[in-house]
């Protein structure tokens, strides 16, 4: 018994502390410094951070140079590919061009309109700055989904900087070295994004799915049933992280005899990437009026000089907004003037149209009485004959020939 | 059959093959470990550095795998060390196991591999959940896990001729 955890404790000796031959350092050693390394890398010192970069630099720019022939090969693989489907994509091309022509005024007539509101509430209007990069590693792992692009600090990369494929959102920066950066792609587990289902315009946070798809995460209790197939996603701009109003994708539901996945399928495929545009220059006309005004004064603003500028702006748009409201109370009284006099003269029309038809209201009486009265005055009218009648003209003549004669009594 | 009569550069290119192969493996864009398929993918420096270390250990040298290491994590975008780390681990484990074994068994190590393999994913899923707060699926490292496991020994014959041709 002794000897065999003898033996067990020399071969673990042995594994950890014999340098065999050719090899430069133990085992140990080298468990020693990758945990050391681990540590090292979770601390953000100033020295570390360099060093991490020069590191990433080299790696990336190395990777990029290892992975020239396979790139070659599988660029090569796709543009046969393109080649045998040329025609009919040119077809399809074709027709979905002259779609997007008619609908593209729509859009720029809509975005015009959208601007317009946005300056008009105060909101913060952004203008783009993109700047066009190159994915030089595109390397999957099953765990992260991320790529390198030939952009960094040098080029005004910042961490969150957006990133697109056209106008579609890809990700956003995470890492930024000089010349290079690292963007978390949108289909990562880690990515949360604040977005907008639309037409329902319901609020909602996506997170990848590991794979190639998003799935929608943290909603509103109820609000699910309300999503209708192929709605469209776009960001919400909540936690300014994102910027708002950029496509991300559709709503795909799947339904199950279990359960109903939403999911969220990318408008960009993440896979076939090769560049990208990053946003570097994204400023509100807030600050860009701020920036405007101050271009004679000192470079530095003081924060609160900055922000008395904020609330003198907001007291301006109070007073316009006073004065826009006293001049629709005005206009509101005029018209209620108006229309009072418009009720008093309608108010004389019919007390003058119900004397009319009371008129021939009595007029149709007197006509029926001196109907009655050819037939049955003489039965009325007191005479030589007839003794119990009555003197033409009195209430008890009109009575008695509106009765057709006199009722006689029991 | 692969041999070389005369011990000089090309000798040596091909004793230096494995290290390269792990080097161009970690650095490449084309990542075994992740063919874009649902449910497979397999660790290939794993599979290379544990033959290897048992196998033919001293023309792997245990820095190259640890600096490997450091640029799969570069890549990938993992903390660095965290690769070094399974990398030596695998490194201790078949020199341990070296030390242990007198006869050796192919179907033995095979198991032993999916043990060490086992314990080392199970290891890095922890540290980066745990430490590092990265959200990962568990099911890709299982899958990750078995196949590598399986696909060992389809490696495994190929890298004995490369053996051969460098012992002759």
């Amino acid at each position: 018994m002794a000897s065999s955890r003898d033996d067990f404790v020399i071969a673990i000796r042995s594994a950890f502390l014999k340098k065999s031959t050719q090899q430069k350092f133990s085992l140990l050693t080298l468990v020693f410094l990758s945990v050391f390394t681990i540590l090292l890398s979770s601390l953000d010192f100033k020295i570390i951070r360099y060093i991490k970069i020069g590191i990433n630099e080299m790696v990336y720019r190395s990777s990029f140079v290892v992975s020239i022939p396979e790139n070659f090969i599988k660029n090569r693989f796709l543009d046969i590919k393109d080649y045998t489907t040329f025609f009919n994509e040119y077809k399809n091309n074709k027709k979905e061009l002259n779609k997007l022509k008619s609908q593209n005024t729509n859009f720029e007539i809509v975005q015009y309109e959208n601007r317009e509101l946005k300056e008009l509430i105060n909101d913060y209007v952004l203008s783009s700055d993109k700047i066009l990069a190159k994915i030089i590693v595109d390397r999957d792992s099953p765990f992260l989904k991320s790529i390198i692009i030939n952009k960094g600090s040098k080029d005004n990369i910042k961490i969150g900087t957006n990133i697109f494929d056209q106008n579609y959102l890809v990700g956003r920066v995470i890492e930024v070295n000089y010349k290079t950066a690292r963007v978390l792609l949108l289909s990562d587990l880690n990515s949360n994004v604040p977005v907008t289902i639309s037409p329902q315009n319901i609020q909602a946070i996506i997170t990848g799915n590991g794979k190639s798809q998003g799935q929608i995460k943290y909603i509103k209790e109820g609000v699910l049933d309300q999503f209708s197939k192929q709605g469209i996603i776009y960001t919400s701009g909540t936690g300014a992280i994102f910027k708002s109003g950029i496509p991300v994708g559709e709503l795909e539901i799947i339904e199950d005899s279990n359960s109903v996945k939403y999911n969220v399928e990318f408008y960009s495929d993440f896979s076939q990437l090769k560049y990208v545009f990053a946003d570097v220059g994204a400023k509100s006309v807030l600050e860009n009026l701020t920036s405007g005004e101050n271009e004679n004064q000192k470079e530095s603003i003081e924060p609160m000089e900055a922000k008395l500028k904020i609330l003198e702006n907001e007291i301006k748009i109070f007073e316009e907004v006073n004065t826009k409201l006293k001049e629709e109370n005005d206009y509101l009284k005029t018209n209620i003037n108006n229309l009072n006099d418009q009720i008093s003269t309608q108010k004389k029309e019919i007390s003058s149209h119900k004397e009319s038809i009371n008129k021939t209201h009595i007029n149709k009486q007197e006509l029926e009485f001196l109907r009655l009265n050819l037939d049955h005055g003489h039965k009325c009218r007191r005479s030589f004959f007839n003794s119990k009648g009555f003197s033409v003209g009195s209430d008890k003549y009109k009575n008695c020939v509106l009765n057709k004669g006199r009722k006689t009594d029991g | 059959m692969v041999s070389f009569k005369t011990k000089g550069p090309y000798f040596k290119l091909y004793s230096w093959l494995p290290v390269i192969i792990l080097f161009i493996s970690v650095l490449n864009e084309f990542d075994l470990n992740y063919l874009n398929l649902d449910y497979f993918s397999f660790n290939f420096p794993f599979i290379l550095i544990f033959f290897f270390t048992l196998k033919d250990f001293r023309h792997f040298d245990y820095l190259f795998v640890f600096l490997c290491g450091l640029i799969n994590d570069t890549v990938v975008g993992f903390p660095l060390g965290i690769s070094s780390l399974s990398y030596i681990l695998i490194c201790i484990a078949t020199s341990y196991f070296r030390n242990i074994t007198i006869r050796p068994n192919p179907i033995r190590d095979w198991f032993y591999f999916l043990f060490i393999v086992g314990l080392i994913n199970s290891i890095n899923y922890s540290v980066l959940s745990l430490f590092f707060l990265y959200n990962l699926i568990l099911m890709d490292y299982l899958v990750n896990t078995f196949f590598t496991f399986l696909f060992y020994i389809l490696f495994v014959s190929v890298f004995k001729y490369y053996l051969k041709g460098l012992n002759d």
